[in-house]
């Protein structure tokens, strides 16, 4: 199924008048390698996730409430790295991640199900009461998720446009601190956002190094620029500090960034020839 | 940057296109051209863009000067004024950011064709003017915050002398999310599309530089002109006309003296700019429209429909009120918006300030009131002289019952820029030799 999708695009290529320096002749062939990579490593996210969730839950519902907090930031990891291939499964993505304002009755609204229906009974009520049918639903819809992605064919254009993607997730929602609003460990997503979107990066970057020196100098600065904001949050068990204490100043810097970072990265697919 | 016969050219091909769809409409979707093919001319589609003007489309504003457009020039009807954070590590990165405004600003303020790209990428620009990009009267006029000159080491003694940060007056109940900021810019265009679609390109192409920190979009009702061709002052959302005293800015020497910063106090690359008071001004509009006529008169001290001073309900707004005939306000109350602002004596002149305004309507607010107020923007050489020391001296004003200040920010508006040259280019070149 890759190669009908590598085929594709190369006919498309063909037929496009379009061709610049950056694309190789065949860029079909080169991309066979990154994917296969990168499908492994969401392999080894979902199968991460699975574990995590399970340890999560489990503590949810022997009603151990701080051992499930410790636990909520560094089970999400897993998830927030992986998301645009997690998202081309609309309904899981809304039943595992969605936040109270995707809903009309915020909070109280009976579909509001997930990490973050969770999240707002550790935070906000203190307790683990009423969540262990969230627990269930939750672990459930990740080995569901963990088993069509494992079944899934990557389409090129979707890994490769991923990275920006992941950019466009942390500007739209993560840098206004709205994603984990009970908890505060926002920084955890943006880590795991961005270390994301440097793998997809990362693996397409030799393809492209050589015709795009300029392109690749000011996105490697950029992310680096992100690793070393993000550096001054680290908390001394590996995680991050609460999302609060993040500057107003390191604010913008992220934010510039992440705009800067989406806008290159969204060119990723043109550059390898994907439309 | 622009070289004059590829300018002319597009100007052209400008007019020509804005001359088509005056006439035709648009068709949009190609579905419609075989239903509509034969009677598109004469019979008009619901959908149809409405008739625009390829006079007006077409009109522009230099960008290039002594001076920044956006503040002597006559106000459009549509402005937007936005509020940015500035991300920027060294003087270098601060010099390429204002090239690169330049840049874009100059190109988006003369129109001329998007350039095409490969369609695999995201295309350059956001299309929503179509291939060819209407001047349309559009200004950019940019300006920078204390805050911007307070961060960092390589600024650090070329702050504007007056520059400071907004503090609370009396009546204010600032929103943080609607004050301050490194830097401003101030879009001025016909119509409303024209600004909205050159924020979105600076947004585009300076994400590196600039975060976007809080914006309102106003607009001014248009009247048609007299014979001669003029209009009287626009109204604000209360219904009367604002601006009536505003210093003649076509007088020169006059404008250089109240609005263009200058004096030896004042750095010298800074000359030739100009302080931009920021306020946005709720209106309270139901309460307001339940005022009685003569008590909404006698707090604004004018005649609502003319605009005319109380003591000469007859005359025009531009006349001027006698207060030495009126000593203790039998006519014109001494705590009256114009009477209080300016109270036309030899020492008030020293507190003149051009203001640029615009009404703006955000909306509901959580009480079911009407979100809606002034965008009140002006223009001075001096900014303690100039509004400050105004604000200061309305203070308490009955008007006060109907107004709250929400939001705003002080702002250095640069000195213009010289064809080749970029906007903040003195600023640059101080802090290189500093």
């Amino acid at each position: 199924m890759v190669g009908h999708y590598l085929k594709t695009t190369a006919l498309a290529l063909a037929l496009g008048g379009w061709a610049t320096g950056a694309m190789a002749a065949d860029p079909s062939l080169d991309l066979v390698e990154p994917l296969a990579e990168y499908k492994l490593y969401v392999a080894e996210n979902t199968a991460k996730l699975v574990e995590d969730t399970t340890a999560f839950t489990d503590a949810v519902k022997a009603g151990d409430v701080e051992k499930a907090k410790s636990l909520f930031a560094p089970t999400r990891t897993s998830y927030e790295k992986i998301e645009p291939i997690a998202e081309l499964f609309s309904d899981l993505d809304v039943s595992i991640d969605a936040r109270a304002d995707d809903y009309e009755q915020a909070e109280q609204d009976p579909d509001f199900t997930g990490f973050h229906r969770i999240e707002y009974g550790l935070w906000e009520q203190g307790s683990t009461e009423g969540l262990a049918e969230y627990a269930d639903k939750l672990l459930a819809d990740v080995k569901e998720l963990d088993a069509r992605i494992n079944g899934l064919t990557f389409p090129p254009e979707v890994v490769v446009g991923g990275a920006a993607v992941l950019m466009e997730e942390v500007a739209a929602t993560k840098i206004s601190g709205e994603e984990d609003r009970y908890s505060r460990t926002d920084l955890w997503d943006f880590d795991a956002n961005f270390e994301g979107a440097e793998k997809i990066y990362e693996l397409l970057r030799p393809l492209i190094a050589d015709d795009e020196a300029d392109f690749t100098a000011k996105v490697d600065g950029n992310f680096a620029a992100v690793d070393e904001v993000l550096e001054k949050y680290r908390s001394a068990d590996g995680g991050f500090v609460s999302y609060e204490e993040l500057t107003d100043t390191d604010r913008n810097a992220l934010s510039a960034k992440v705009n800067t970072l989406a806008e290159d990265l969204a060119t990723l697919r043109g550059k390898l020839g994907l439309g | 940057m622009n070289d004059q016969g590829r300018l002319s050219t597009t100007r052209r091909t400008l007019l020509r296109q804005i001359g088509l769809g005056a006439l035709g409409g648009t068709i949009a979707g190609s579905i419609g051209i075989h239903a509509r093919a034969q009677d598109a001319k004469t019979a008009p589609q619901v959908v149809d863009a409405p008739p625009g003007h390829a006079e007006t489309a077409a009109q522009h504003v230099p960008f290039h000067g002594r001076h920044q457009a956006g503040i002597l020039t006559p106000r459009p009807a549509s402005g937007i004024f936005a509020a940015f954070d500035v991300v920027v590590a060294s003087l270098d990165d601060f010099e390429r950011m204002l090239r690169l405004l330049t840049e874009r600003a100059a190109f988006l303020t003369q129109g001329g064709e998007v350039p095409a790209r490969d369609p695999k990428l995201p295309p350059a620009d956001s299309g929503l003017l179509g291939p060819v990009i209407a001047p349309d009267n559009l200004t950019i006029t940019l300006g920078l915050g204390a805050s911007l000159f307070d961060r960092h080491d390589w600024l650090a003694g070329l702050k504007p002398a007056r520059l400071q940060r907004m503090v609370q007056f009396p009546n204010d109940a600032l929103d943080p999310a609607l004050c301050h900021g490194d830097l401003s810019l101030q879009f001025c265009a016909n119509l409303p599309d024209t600004n909205i679609h050159a924020l979105r390109d600076i947004v585009k192409n300076l994400s590196e530089f600039l975060v976007l920190r809080w914006m309102i979009e106003g607009s001014v009702p248009p009247v048609p002109p007299a014979p001669d061709g003029s209009t009287p002052s626009a109204r604000n959302f209360l219904g009367f006309r604002d601006g009536s005293a505003n210093p003649d800015a076509n007088d020169a020497a006059l404008m250089e003296r109240v609005v263009w910063t200058h004096g030896p106090d004042e750095p010298e690359w800074a000359h030739g700019g100009s302080y931009q008071a920021v306020r946005v001004i709720r209106n309270f509009v139901e309460r307001w429209d339940r005022a009685p006529l003569a008590e909404q008169e006698r707090i604004f001290g004018r005649t609502k429909m003319t605009g005319a001073p109380l003591d000469a309900p007859r005359a025009s707004e531009y006349d001027v009120p006698d207060y030495a005939a009126d000593p203790d306000g039998a006519t014109t109350p001494p705590d009256s918006h114009i009477r209080l602002a300016n109270p036309r004596t030899p020492k008030s002149e020293r507190n003149l300030m051009l203001r640029r305004p615009f009404n703006y309507s955000r909306g509901v607010l959580r009480n079911g009131q009407l979100d809606q107020g002034l965008l009140f923007i002006a223009y001075q050489a001096d900014l303690e002289a100039g509004f400050i020391a105004v604000q200061n001296q309305l203070n308490g004003e009955p008007l006060e019952e109907y107004i709250k200040p929400v939001g705003g920010g002080y702002f250095f508006a640069l000195p213009g820029a010289a064809v080749g040259d970029y906007l903040g280019a003195s600023l640059v070149n101080a802090a290189r030799r500093s």
